[in-house]
């Protein structure tokens, strides 16, 4: 395999890896910014739900902020086409995220009922929102969506914002995803709370992992029957990176699964995900809630390289003009920039496990309702 | 057709949200930096009133820190929304910076201010102090690459042009990040950030010391910041004039504008101009009062190098718009066909191609193809008069910057004199404007922004790409959308933070401390008395 | 042993720091310029406070 091939694949991989960190680590900060309310009946309890992520929350968010500049520097057309394309959804996304940073640092900074009650709902509502236009994008990519290019790489939107909103198959992944971040954020707080906010946390998280399971059931069978694309003639997957002469493209019922008939070995990635969502329920009943924890994060790696592997190459096909459609091959960046950026992860991702398990080291524990009451530096 | 009101209301959007990120970045920068050091003597001298004031001012750290993430998720995402056609030009070599930043600085940053918070009582003293300075070193390092990549939109440097991916491709990683831009930018950014911390730790000591509260904490934050603000003030303006004589070099519009040079300079005796009222209409002054043989040696660093200025500017620009309109119909032609004919005509002139793609905003029906011979003239004139950033705007942000930066010099001079002396208390005018002077390094810092990026117009990334080209192809009401809620969210985040900030501003450090400290423990010292009774202890 | 470690992990240090100083001196002399100055105003900052529990000390500062 030629070298740019592989640098293509490799970061087309990491995506995913990105993806899915994002998805497990602030799926988790969010999942507990949604059951705030629901889990802690009092202000001590909602901080020490709060608390229990608190040390964590601004370093997982970071997978968010990586996640824009890896999908920035490796698919920059990428980039380019799905935020504008996107451009309502993604600002309603942006409005609500930015929300969160100043609920975590500012609601308990002052002991008034209105303002910490203001700051309980921005909680849920930057934690709810993110999440379903998270998985509501997977949704509108595997359908396809309406746009194309002019000669210069300018990208034009062929269809209305709306329908990124309210088209069924959409709102089938975005809930879903909000259903895996509560199962994600309840399993935290079953780890890192007491009684008897464990319990409530432990209920919306089993909820929240069979939801998911049932959800992504019915995903799949959708998703064998929607039109998938498929490219109709030979396609050099080491091309110049440009999607203004791509080789013809068509939609076919069922395209999306051509990929598993291919290699039937991919069954497993699905079948990972199920078993995490299935699972993971079980194993918090039973009380063994790290596993949970880990099992939560099968069903996100499950679920996210599930709808990689069966789009892939495609990123993010057009409705409108499919030969223009965004591939692994047409929208990544040079193989120089590709090289560079794989040494730093490389060096850095390493770094970054380490010490961000150091940090998790050392705030483990159980974090104590009545010792919040007194300590002044806690959220 | 590229719909202009988009592209000003894109700009704008741009605009504010980046001043308004930039109202809180410095202060992460330097404050981060000065609890650092505050800690290091902490650790060093055991007493534990360092303590009490590395928390004070982390906790008023933590404030404004949450609200630069906040803001600065925005930034990440608005080139993607805003800039689409910015963001696939560039995007192979501008993204490489940003992705960087995240894996390498914003990372650590954010991982580690979590245990800067809630760490103390779970960390060894020395560890803590490696924590904070972690948080310090992510957070300017973030700085670094941002700014890295600022530095390829204002010298492109490390990348070219590749006509059959239509973008501009990475080619030298160690060129980009030893752009002699990027780095003058950097160094002048971040330090111009631990002026503005170092003004807002001596200042609200300053208040603590009028209202003879908190006195020995107070005394001793005041001392940190005045000699850590002096330092950083005088290396601040020794790197303005570096990024000056950067800016004269690589930039010659921005100089020219910056100066409001119309014409030419005429070395020695041309004047600097301390104030004058430039009229971007008539391309004069209405009236300017300068001080004669000082212009020349300040940017040029010579008593005998011309200065270009505006006009002659203008005219060496015509020829180039001219080859670019061939460039960059060749370009449509190598697009359609891929003949090497077309291609061979686009490499004639392929370094002038940004200025036909200027041009296409003065072509009629914004097609250089459509453009006759009759309208040639008038096309280039107006591209050529386009080249050029606003005067006004120019020349008085940074003649409001450089103002400030001298009067921040006098104001941390005499601060750090009474206080090394121990006579603040006897001078209450140094503290009075020592606290009134708190929000002036912001001031300062955003009129930098200005300098920077309006003398970087009518480019996004200079001499290749026009702003006009860059933005998404957007509607009205998308824009109008996002900007309304834009404003309205950000109204309230800064009444939240200016609220809380001056509620615990007002409340001071944590009560208990002792007026009198006790002795040195030495370093490393365990335990520390009289304050086992706070829970984190 | 430990000492070994020590010694290694400073000599390690000590070649990154020569290594970022000759990088840094032929072509980025203000980055060079910016570590040492942070350096520079992090410790001036730093021995004010000390001087400051001198004077104190001396009787030369009543905090």
């Amino acid at each position: 395999m030629e070298l740019y091939v592989a640098l293509k694949v490799i970061w087309a991989f990491l995506l995913g890896v990105l993806l899915t960190g994002l998805a497990v680590m602030v799926g988790m900060d969010m999942g507990v910014g949604i059951m705030l309310r629901f889990v802690g009946r009092s202000d001590l309890e909602r901080r020490a739900a709060l608390n229990a992520i608190g040390p964590h929350w601004d370093g997982n968010q970071v997978w968010f902020v990586l996640g824009g500049g890896a999908i920035f520097a490796a698919f920059p057309t990428l980039y380019a086409t799905s935020f504008s394309t996107f451009y309502v959804v993604m600002i309603l996304l942006l409005f609500s995220m930015i929300l969160r940073p100043l609920a975590f640092e500012y609601r308990s900074k002052l002991d008034a009922g209105r303002w910490r009650a203001t700051w309980d709902w921005a909680f849920l509502v930057s934690g709810a929102v993110p999440m379903f236009v998270f998985g509501a994008a997977f949704g509108n990519v595997l359908q396809g969506v309406g746009f194309h290019f002019t000669w210069d790489g300018q990208y034009f939107q062929d269809e209305s914002f709306i329908w990124y909103v309210l088209n069924p198959f959409a709102i089938l992944c975005g809930l879903m995803s909000v259903a895996l971040s509560l199962y994600q954020g309840g399993t935290m707080l079953v780890m890192r709370t007491e009684q008897p906010i464990a319990a409530r946390a432990r209920r919306i998280a089993v909820a929240g992992g069979l939801i998911a399971a049932l959800l992504f059931a019915i995903g799949g069978i959708w998703v064998s029957l929607m039109k998938g694309f498929v490219f109709t003639a030979p396609v050099d997957p080491a091309m110049a990176a440009t999607p203004l002469n791509g080789p013809s493209v068509a939609r076919q019922a069922g395209a999306w699964l051509g990929n598993f008939h291919a290699h039937p070995a991919l069954w497993a990635i699905p079948a990972a995900g199920f078993l995490g969502m299935i699972a993971g329920p079980l194993a918090l009943r039973a009380g063994f809630a790290v596993l949970g924890w880990w099992l939560g994060a099968l069903a996100s790696v499950g679920t996210i390289f599930t709808v990689g592997v069966a789009m892939f190459p495609f990123l993010m096909p057009s409705t409108t003009a499919p030969a223009q459609s965004l591939t692994v091959w047409n929208a990544s960046g040079s193989a120089y920039n590709l090289t560079w950026m794989l040494v730093f992860a490389l060096i850095f991702t390493p770094a970054i496990i380490a010490y961000t398990g150091w940090a998790f080291r050392v705030m483990r524990g159980r974090v104590k309702t009545d010792s919040i009451a007194h300590d002044e530096h806690s959220y | 057709m590229t719909n202009l009101t988009v592209v000003e209301l894109s700009r704008l959007q741009f605009a504010l949200t980046a001043l308004y990120h930039f109202l809180f970045v410095p202060l992460t920068l330097g404050l981060s930096v000065i609890l650092a050091a505050m800690e290091t003597v902490y650790v060093i001298t055991g007493k534990p009133i360092y303590k009490d004031m590395t928390q004070f001012w982390g906790k008023l750290f933590g404030i404004n820190f949450a609200l630069g993430v906040a803001t600065g998720l925005t930034m990440e995402f608005e080139f993607g929304t805003n800039w689409s056609m910015y963001s696939h030009f560039v995007g192979d070599v501008f993204g490489t910076p940003l992705a960087i930043e995240g894996l390498m600085a914003f990372f650590l940053e954010s991982t580690f201010v979590g245990l800067m918070i809630f760490g103390w009582d779970r960390l060894s003293r020395p560890a803590h102090l490696a924590v904070t300075y972690l948080v310090a070193l992510g957070s300017n390092l973030s700085a670094l690459w941002i700014l890295i990549a600022n530095g390829f939109m204002q010298y492109p440097v490390g990348a070219s042009f590749d006509p059959d991916t239509m973008r501009m491709q990475f080619t030298s990683l160690y060129d980009l990040i030893f752009s002699e831009d990027a780095q003058a930018k950097f160094v002048h950014t971040s330090i111009a950030g631990f002026v503005c911390a170092a003004m807002f730790v001596m200042g609200i000591s300053a208040y603590y010391l009028l209202g003879k509260r908190h006195r020995a904490f107070a005394a001793r934050s005041f001392r940190v910041a005045a000699l850590f603000g002096l330092i950083s003030t005088l290396a601040v303006i020794t790197l303005g004039d570096a990024l000056g004589r950067s800016d004269y070099l690589l930039q010659q519009t921005k100089i020219a504008a910056i100066e409001g040079l119309w014409h030419t300079t005429r070395p020695p005796y041309e004047p600097w101009k301390l104030v004058a009222l430039p009229d971007d209409a008539t391309q004069s002054d209405v009236f300017s009062i300068g001080l004669p043989y000082v212009l020349t040696p300040l940017v040029t660093h010579s008593f005998t190098e011309p200065i270009p200025g505006i006009i002659e500017l203008e005219q060496e620009a015509r020829p180039k718009i001219v080859n670019g309109i061939q460039a960059v119909l060749a370009l449509q032609d190598y697009a359609r066909t891929r003949s090497p004919e077309a291609l061979a005509a686009f490499r004639k002139n392929e370094d002038d191609m940004g200025y036909g793609l200027l041009a296409e905003r003065y072509a009629p029906g914004q097609d250089l193809a459509a453009i006759t011979r009759a309208d040639l003239p008038g096309v280039v004139n107006h591209t050529a008069r386009a080249t050029i950033p606003n005067v006004f705007v120019e020349f008085w942000s940074f003649r409001i910057m450089m103002a400030l930066g001298f009067a921040f010099l006098a104001v941390f001079a005499f601060a750090a004199y009474f206080s090394l002396r121990n006579r603040l208390e006897r001078h209450p005018w140094i503290l009075w404007l020592a606290m009134l002077s708190i929000p002036l390094p912001v001031l300062a810092s955003e009129f930098g922004w200005i300098v920077a990026e309006n003398g970087r117009q009518p480019w996004t990334v200079f001499g290749w790409l026009p702003t006009f080209q860059s933005a998404s192809t957007h509607s009205v009401g998308y824009l109008l959308f996002s900007l309304i809620g834009f404003a309205l969210i950000y109204t309230c985040f800064i009444a939240a933070e200016l609220y809380l900030m001056f509620r615990y501003a007002r409340i001071g450090p944590a009560t208990g401390a002792p007026a009198e400290t006790p002795h040195a423990a030495g370093p490393m010292a365990a335990g520390t008395s009289g304050y086992a009774g706070k829970p984190w202890q | 042993m430990k000492t070994f470690i020590t010694f290694v992990a400073l000599a390690l240090i000590l070649a990154l720091a020569l290594f970022i100083a000759v990088i840094a001196g032929d072509d980025g002399p203000w980055y060079f310029a910016w570590l040492v100055g942070t350096t520079m105003i992090v410790l001036i900052a730093a021995a004010g406070a000390v001087l400051l529990e001198t004077q104190s000390q001396s009787g030369e500062s009543e905090f």
